[in-house]
């Protein structure tokens, strides 16, 4: 695989973000904020988000990294920095997109640069972050023949 | 709606340097599995644990829990926490039954005052590393006590 600057690393797609997997995110979390399992507590909220959970941060991060394990394969991610600039919300469909920034060919390993986002059609960005992902580089050793 | 008592900013800043007692976590293979579920993920191969683990890991770890980390910021409600950002570096993958030593702190605590509003912005630090003290991956995690806002 060549890598560019410019390049867009594929999609990956959360077809409908699932209010039964935040259940299980904050038992696995021990996460006792109800923003993730209640309903009504988000709808009392002064956000005007309606009667939806919130998504937990680990989660929505969880489909970029999804996405880079896609694209460069599992153990790949070096660094990786998420803002969350709005809320992912249960029944929403959201895109993970990110694009290569900065490739460093110099060592045995291919460091890739990447400014990464998740993405709502209406909503726009709701996480934003870089990611640095690492590969097999070109100056790899010879085999002996 | 009534207002909560807003903590002194002096008690919050007093924060900075409060270490966790430190300890072990093991992410066990269920754990990894209901994890990568969550995220849409397949389990990935070879024992590699799903990177989203690296948020519960260490507070686990390090002899915290979200919920200490709330109230040590003298939060006013579990609503009233923001995520500013989650800071991950991985020198090798996570890995399932593995035992992972955990140390963590709290590195900075200060009082923000914008215009609309003001919020105490705490910032949590954690070094997780293997029984033989090789590094493995630290973790920032920046929260922000939102007052009287939500």
């Amino acid at each position: 695989m060549t890598v560019a600057v410019g390049d867009r690393i594929p999609e990956w797609v959360m077809p409908e973000v699932s209010a039964e997997r935040m259940r299980t995110m904050a038992a696995l979390l021990r996460d006792p904020n109800p923003l993730h399992w209640d309903r009504d507590a988000v709808a009392a909220l002064p956000l005007g988000l309606g009667r939806r959970t919130i998504n937990q941060g680990p989660l929505g991060l969880g489909y970029m990294v999804n996405m880079l394990h896609a694209w460069a394969g599992p153990g790949c991610i070096r660094k990786m920095v998420t803002r969350f600039p709005q809320v992912v919300l249960d029944g929403e469909t959201v895109i993970a997109r990110g694009e290569v920034t900065a490739v460093d060919n110099t060592g045995d390993l291919q460091l890739i640069e990447c400014s990464i986002w998740l993405e709502h059609a209406e909503r726009g960005i709701l996480l934003e972050g870089e990611a640095t992902v690492v590969r097999p580089g070109s100056h790899q050793p010879q085999a002996e023949p | 709606m009534a207002r909560h008592p807003v903590p002194a900013a002096a008690d919050i800043e007093a924060l900075a340097g409060h270490r966790f007692p430190g300890g072990t976590y093991r992410i066990a293979h269920w754990e990894n599995v209901l994890l990568s579920g969550c995220t849409g993920a397949d389990l990935l191969p070879d024992g590699i644990a799903h990177p989203s683990a690296l948020f519960h890991l260490p507070i686990a770890g390090s002899g915290t829990s979200i919920a200490e980390m709330f109230a040590l910021g003298q939060a006013e409600s579990d609503l009233s926490i923001m995520i500013e950002s989650y800071d991950w570096e991985f020198f090798q993958p996570l890995r399932e039954e593995t035992d992972y030593r955990v140390e963590g702190k709290i590195h900075s605590a200060e009082r923000i005052q914008e215009q609309d509003r003001e919020y105490d912005r705490i910032q949590f630090c954690f070094a997780v590393s293997l029984a033989s003290g090789e590094p493995v991956a630290r973790s920032v995690v920046t929260w922000h006590y939102t007052r009287n806002t939500l």
